[in-house]
């Protein structure tokens, strides 16, 4: 088979020869030379015929057999139609479930964003900023004046590009008279050269464009799919943002979607210097926008190392410039205040995205291992057991001259057959749930199964093929044709049946088995714990709402909200109406230090100083359902001239205001140019997320604070929460038609938004201990009742000798419980493991939790009995003169 | 002196059959192609015709199987010609087939010609 074939000039050179010797003959019998040659070809027949053939022979015959092998390995898997489904169906779940989590892990973790050379873009980082200035992240935001800075220098960097979503969530945009909402950011001019995305349609921008502040817009592919039908007379249109206009210019390639941590952008557009279009939305602070304010640092950066330059060196190279930048418009640092200094991460991947899913789906990653492994192991069990089974059939072969060769074929051609069949489904069934995941997981970039992902399942498929087509392989040939000769069948089969092997991979599953339950035992009693989490609140009922209005000055925007809520309140079903500037259940919230009577407290060594603010309306706590512990609620009362107020929680309370009445004492913003008297103590409640532990808070009433702008409307109404929202879009377009209601959403839903990683997390490794629980039972079926048939004459032999029913039955599940025993015994250790590699994912329920633990053995032991009674219950049931007869 | 005229009453070798001879005719000693037809054909006194281009072929078969093996040579008259010559294991094959082909062949004659045998 493997020896080098004979060339087919070989070949031709041997007819040319036998026709110069047959010349010769003839020309020895009397032929003249002309003559002799012309009937030595005559004779021959057609040369080129011959040549064709000896081509043709080696390829038709490995086609034929090929194919023969292949009809064969049909035929025999159509003999046991149960086994062929199992394997094909074990396989499918195992690979497609792989697949599926290697898809959603890869958009994650391993693809690299859509633009060219990713392996040189760098994110920039930070620690130690300034005193007193704000970010969005401590460690990923920059102030204007640093970028201005660092983009001078071309020493390390080729490129800096800054960007800066305008807005939280989405922000208002109107194309034709439609008002809608849409994510958008702006960038610096250099941001699509630079990071190499294609424009395929119109142009990119320049920085002339981000100098002069164009009024120009490029949108993603994403979102002239879905909102302008592909249509390419877009460009040129105008797209309204927070009513200002911007040309379409460009369309971004295919598959980049922006920067932003799992969100999709839509459109982008220069740095703008309007102070309708600030940063985040934001309302102006002190008449400063985003550009002028050296203390918000807000914008994210990106840049492009100069080849042959490493991260390290770039951040050695810009550190010094940095330094001064962070401080331009703030003047020189406090004494003993750490520098703060820059350093550069790879941009690979989705930021934020791979620290928030990274973790769960590389544990996901070594679960799905485990499920593959015990679907493995399932199918090398079942094709063990029926090999096994079917000694007497390859011993006879070899007895009648088949070579191992021919053996090692067929069972190739066998694996191969399911493989390829269990793969076509684990394709499909990948495809289904890599979606489902996908939307599952809310990662809005298009996610499908990709090229990396299906070599990966083809991997797995090799070497599945051979694991399964060498594994039995051992056992026909141990047989020998000696055994054909043997004529009990309890005689030839005793030896495979106990085989070690076979016994291990049971083991092994059973302890595969109880490290996956206690994995999705503890998360979903994680998940559980989080949707039983108190919030504090009666969060039925409450409906909630974003608005973004066009607001210039802050009395504007007062009376705005004011005439709002008034009008809301006259809605029938409203029982009450409140705003706040932070939406809660949004995981957003101000954090900083505050003022206690003037001046910032003491705290007792490593405690923090930090509070959670949050600026709201009228009502608020009573809309909410928040208790009040002492003194009252803001109130209508509460104007722009009325005494300051404010309100606190417990642990505000508890903290700054140790044993005394906090109330009637003055609070204020770090700095102190808020003041305000506590007037009320609440129960401290669920503010930015469920798994949040209580901190310090305090609520500033929005008519007495100069913010405007973006805020959000809280309903509490009578009945069903989202039916109210038709009247209340109503009553907000009678204020202004231009203005879309920002992510309508019961206040439960936006809760449960918090934790929906966690719900997926608990959700998949549930998915997963079912899938391993079904597997490791049809395995176990499988190869159990396999077993018994074999032995049948063998029960049959204890039964005349006088066995009970009992005895037979206990001998079959003695079996599977010693074996799950073993595995229970080496899958809790390693079920240990997993919990302390779970514990950070853990909410409420210790990494050692005994409950789980208990339902895990549980778990496996009843699985052990239910797939093995049926086979048990059939070996009692073996008629001892039939089993016996039939031998 | 075969010709392809008035060869009519030649007989193609069955298949299967072109194998046996081959083995057998090797038995005398190695030879190429051109000697192995000749041989046969000079042997069945004429009768039996062997296609050139299956022989080759044949051949091929039976080195892949190896029954025979091959080496290129010198022929007597100074022809370079492929040489073919029986392998142990072939030997073993013309002899078993050689059996397998009297059995048959007495069987065969047993049904054709009934009254000859009954005696």
């Amino acid at each position: 088979m493997f020896k080098r074939k004979r060339s087919t000039e070989d070949f031709a050179a041997e007819i040319r020869s036998h026709l110069e010797l047959e010349a010769d003959e003839l020309r020895d019998e009397g032929m003249s030379a002309e003559e002799a040659r012309r009937r030595a070809h005559v004779e021959f027949g057609s040369v080129q015929g011959a040549n064709e053939r000896f081509y043709l022979r080696g390829r038709i015959r490995l086609v034929d057999n090929v194919l023969r092998d292949l009809r064969y390995a049909l035929r025999s898997l159509a003999h046991s139609p149960g086994f062929a489904l199992t394997a094909v169906l074990t396989l499918a779940l195992g690979i497609g479930a792989n697949t599926a989590v290697f898809s959603v892990m890869n958009a994650v973790l391993l693809r690299s964003l859509q633009v060219t050379d990713p392996t040189r873009l760098v994110y920039f980082r930070t620690s130690n900023v300034p005193k007193g200035t704000g970010t969005i992240s401590s460690k990923e935001t920059f102030s204007y004046a640093v970028y201005e800075a660092l983009r001078e220098q071309h020493s390390a960097l080729s490129d800096v590009m800054a960007y800066v979503p305008l807005s939280v969530n989405k922000v208002a945009v109107r194309y034709g008279s439609q008002p809608e909402e849409a994510e958008g950011e702006m960038v610096s001019g250099r941001f699509f050269s630079g990071l190499g995305v294609r424009i395929p349609h119109g142009r990119g921008f320049s920085e002339e464009d981000e100098k002069d502040h164009a009024p120009v817009a490029i949108i993603s592919y994403n979102y002239w799919t879905r909102r302008f039908a592909r249509d390419s007379d877009v460009l040129g249109t105008t797209l309204y943002v927070n009513g200002v206009g911007f040309t379409i210019v460009g369309i971004s390639g295919e598959g980049f979607e922006g920067l932003e941590a799992g969100g999709s952008t839509d459109f982008w557009i220069p740095l703008q210097n309007r102070p309708e279009l600030n940063a985040y939305g934001n309302a102006v602070d002190d008449g400063k926008i985003y550009i002028t304010n050296p203390t918000w640092w807000c914008l994210r950066l990106i840049g492009r190392l100069v080849p042959g330059v490493s991260k390290e060196q770039a951040a050695s190279a810009l550190n010094p410039v940095f330094e001064r930048a962070a401080f331009i418009g703030l003047g020189s640092p406090a004494a003993g205040e750490r520098a703060p200094t820059l350093r550069f991460e790879e941009a690979k991947g989705f930021p934020g995205l791979s620290e928030e899913y990274g973790r769960p789906l590389r544990m996901l990653m070594t679960m799905v291992g485990f499920v593959l492994l015990i679907a493995l192991t399932n199918v090398v069990m079942l094709l063990m057991a029926r090999n096994a089974s079917r000694q007497r059939e390859f011993s006879m072969k070899l007895a009648l001259g088949a070579g191992r060769r021919e053996l090692l074929r067929q069972l190739l051609s066998e694996s191969l057959l399911l493989v390829t069949a269990g793969g076509a489904l684990a394709w499909v069934f990948a495809l289904v749930s890599t979606r489902a995941l996908a939307s599952w997981a809310q990662i809005e970039s298009s996610l499908a199964p990709d090229r990396t992902v299906l070599s990966f399942a083809l991997a797995i498929l090799v070497l599945a093929a051979i694991l399964f087509g060498l594994a039995p392989l051992r056992i026909a040939l141990a047989a020998g044709p000696a055994l054909s000769l043997k004529t009990s069948a309890a005689t030839s089969n005793t030896e495979a049946g106990r085989s070690r092997a076979a016994r291990f991979m049971v083991a092994l599953q059973m302890t595969l088995c109880v490290v996956l339950l206690v994995g999705a035992g503890l998360l979903i009693r994680t998940l559980r714990n989080l949707e039983n989490t108190p919030l504090g609140l009666r969060v039925e009922n409450l409906v909630v709402f974003g608005l973004n209005p066009h607001i210039t000055s802050v009395p504007q925007g007062k009376a705005f909200y004011q005439n709002l809520i008034g009008k809301l309140r006259e809605v029938p079903g409203v029982e009450s109406v409140t705003v706040m500037q932070e939406r809660i259940g949004s995981w957003s919230s101000n954090n900083s230090a505050m003022t206690v009577d003037g001046r910032l407290p003491d705290v007792p060594n490593g405690s923090s100083r930090t509070v959670r603010s949050n600026v709201v309306g009228p009502g608020f706590f009573s809309t909410l359902g928040v208790p009040i512990l002492a003194g009252r609620d803001f109130a209508d009362s509460d104007t722009p001239t009325s005494p300051h107020v404010g309100i606190i929680n417990e642990q505000f309370a508890k903290r700054f205001f140790p044993n005394q009445n906090p109330l009637g004492h003055i609070i204020g913003s770090e700095y102190g140019q808020y003041q305000m008297t506590v007037v009320g103590v609440v129960k401290d409640h669920k503010f930015r997320s469920i798994d949040e532990e209580p901190i310090p808070m305090a609520w500033y009433e929005y008519a007495q604070i100069p913010i405007a702008g973006r805020m959000d409307v809280e309903l509490r109404v009578h009945g069903d929460p989202l039916a109210i929202l038709p009247s209340a879009r109503k009553v907000v377009q009678q204020i202004d038609p231009n203005l879309p209601l920002i992510k309508p959403m019961t206040q439960r839903a936006q809760y449960d938004l918090t934790i929906s990683s966690q719900t997926l997390f608990a959700r998949l490794a549930g998915f997963f201990g079912l899938l391993a629980v079904v597997l490791v039972a049809t395995g176990l079926y499988g190869t159990l009742a396999y077993r018994v048939n074999r032995r049948t004459a063998e029960i049959g032999v204890r039964m005349a000798l006088g066995a009970g029913r009992e005895q037979v039955v206990w001998m079959i599940l003695r079996d599977s419980l010693v074996l799950t025993a073993v595995g229970i015994v080496a899958g809790v250790p390693l079920a240990f493991g997993m919990g302390r590699a779970l514990s950070s994912s853990l909410y409420g329920v210790q990494p050692v939790d005994a409950l789980t633990y208990a339902l895990a053995i549980v778990g496996v032991t009843l699985v052990a009995f239910v797939a093995s009674a049926a086979p048990a219950s059939r070996a009692a049931s073996v008629d001892p003169l039939k089993a016996l007869r039939t031998e | 002196m075969p010709t392809q005229e008035n060869n009519d009453d030649r007989i193609a070798i069955l298949q299967g059959t072109l194998d046996i001879l081959i083995l057998k005719t090797l038995l005398h000693g190695p030879c190429h192609g051109q000697g192995v037809a000749r041989s046969i054909q000079r042997q069945s006194e004429e009768v039996l015709f062997v296609d050139h281009g299956s022989l080759y072929l044949a051949l091929q078969r039976l080195e892949d199987k190896k029954l025979i093996q091959a080496k290129w040579g010198v022929s007597e008259n100074n022809r370079k010609a492929r040489f073919y010559s029986l392998t142990a294991k072939g030997r073993a094959e013309l002899h078993e087939k050689t059996s397998q082909w009297k059995r048959l062949t007495r069987a065969m004659g047993l049904i054709l010609e009934p009254q000859e045998n009954e005696g």
